[in-house]
């Protein structure tokens, strides 16, 4: 196989205090390019992502993670990428391991690779109840796909050109992380995981509060069930 | 006749099909929205001009207050209707979220074509 045409997909909403580092990080890698997805960010984002040089795709309002990974994944398939992957503008995604993330893809072994707190003993350190949730949906995905995946929720992940195009066509708006797991299975895509050591977050505040927790959990619950009764693409 | 909710009914549906009307006429409510509604007053209409009409199906229902078969009627048909409601703004909002991509996307192109012509 000829050198994939990789392209890192970094949403980002409100993170001028951590984007500029992640995308620094990210240009050790040679053979990538670089798309910061603006999602209607109110700070400097933008300009922060502009001055590094790199790709910035900026949406006229925020749309939420699923909105903006999406509009990524359109950008990838547009321009003819063969792999895509998606690094948290918040500086949790370790650029490290980037390269145990693709070999998967281009040993076509799997789909789509996800980088995994709970794979491996790592250091990452995670409160009681969002590791009950992580446990919570990782039997929900088995008893809906079959499929074993520790670390439903990791946002650090990559795709081959198949899933690209999938994408770019069906992806929840928002919590998409564990609902795509089910549409994907349906789709016949295969998914394997990496263990990789997540960092705490460098700036900015994280989506889920406490309070979103409940909620974020029967909401993706309900989205699973109806997932696993449809054919996996949107209405 | 006596002031009664009959009376009050009918009021109402002649004012509900004029304001229906007024609306579309002043294009702020869109044809295909305004035939539901449209129906509604007429059905609402026929149902209260008559006693006739809702103590027959009151009567099949067994329902003891014949009036309360227009109650009947005006809830389950909001209850749809605001389904149907749900349904269209479903609809539209992918369909913003699906401009508001393609506006981004077309942005990043121009400005690199731009970026190409100054050199």
């Amino acid at each position: 196989m000829d050198k994939p045409k990789i392209l890192v997909i970094i949403p980002a909403y409100n993170e001028e205090k951590s984007i500029h580092t992640v995308i620094r990080k990210l240009k050790l890698h040679s053979d990538i390019d670089i798309l910061v997805v603006d999602d209607g960010s109110v700070d400097m984002t933008f300009k922060k992502a502009a001055l590094e040089g790199v790709k910035v795709v900026r949406l006229p309002f925020n749309l939420g993670i699923g909105g903006a990974m999406q509009t990524g994944y359109m950008y990838a398939r547009d321009n003819g990428y063969d792999i895509a992957i998606q690094v948290d503008a918040d500086g949790q995604h370790d650029p490290v391991y980037l390269n145990e993330l693709i070999k998967p893809l281009t040993e076509k072994k799997c789909d789509m690779v996800i980088g995994s707190r709970y794979v491996a003993q790592t250091a990452y350190k995670s409160p009681i109840s969002r590791r009950a949730g992580m446990i919570f949906f990782s039997w929900l995905v088995h008893l809906l796909t079959g499929n074993t995946i520790k670390d439903t929720t990791s946002g650090f992940r990559a795709v081959n050109r198949g899933i690209i195009e999938y994408f770019a066509e069906n992806y929840p708006t928002d919590y998409p992380e564990v609902d795509v797991l089910v549409r994907l299975h349906k789709k016949s895509f295969k998914m394997c995981e990496i263990p990789v050591e997540m960092k705490e977050r460098q700036g900015g505040k994280s989506s889920i509060t406490p309070l979103k927790s409940l909620y974020y959990m029967i909401k993706v619950s309900l989205a699973l069930f109806i997932n696993s009764l449809r054919s996996g693409d949107m209405v | 006749m006596t002031f009664n909710v009959y009376i009050i009914a009918i009021i109402f549906s002649i004012i509900f099909l004029v304001a229906i009307i007024e609306l579309v006429r002043k294009n702020k409510l869109l044809e295909k929205y305004s035939l539901l509604w449209i129906l509604f007053g007429v059905v609402l209409l026929i149902l209260s001009s008559t006693p006739l009409f809702i103590e027959k199906i009151a009567s099949v229902l067994d329902i003891k207050y014949a009036p309360s078969v227009l109650f009947l009627f005006g809830m389950v048909y909001l209850i749809i209707y605001n389904l149907h409601i749900t349904t269209v703004f479903s609809k539209q909002s992918q369909k913003i979220t699906r401009l508001n991509q393609e506006i981004a996307l077309l942005k990043e192109k121009v400005e690199k074509m731009e970026a190409n012509k100054e050199h």
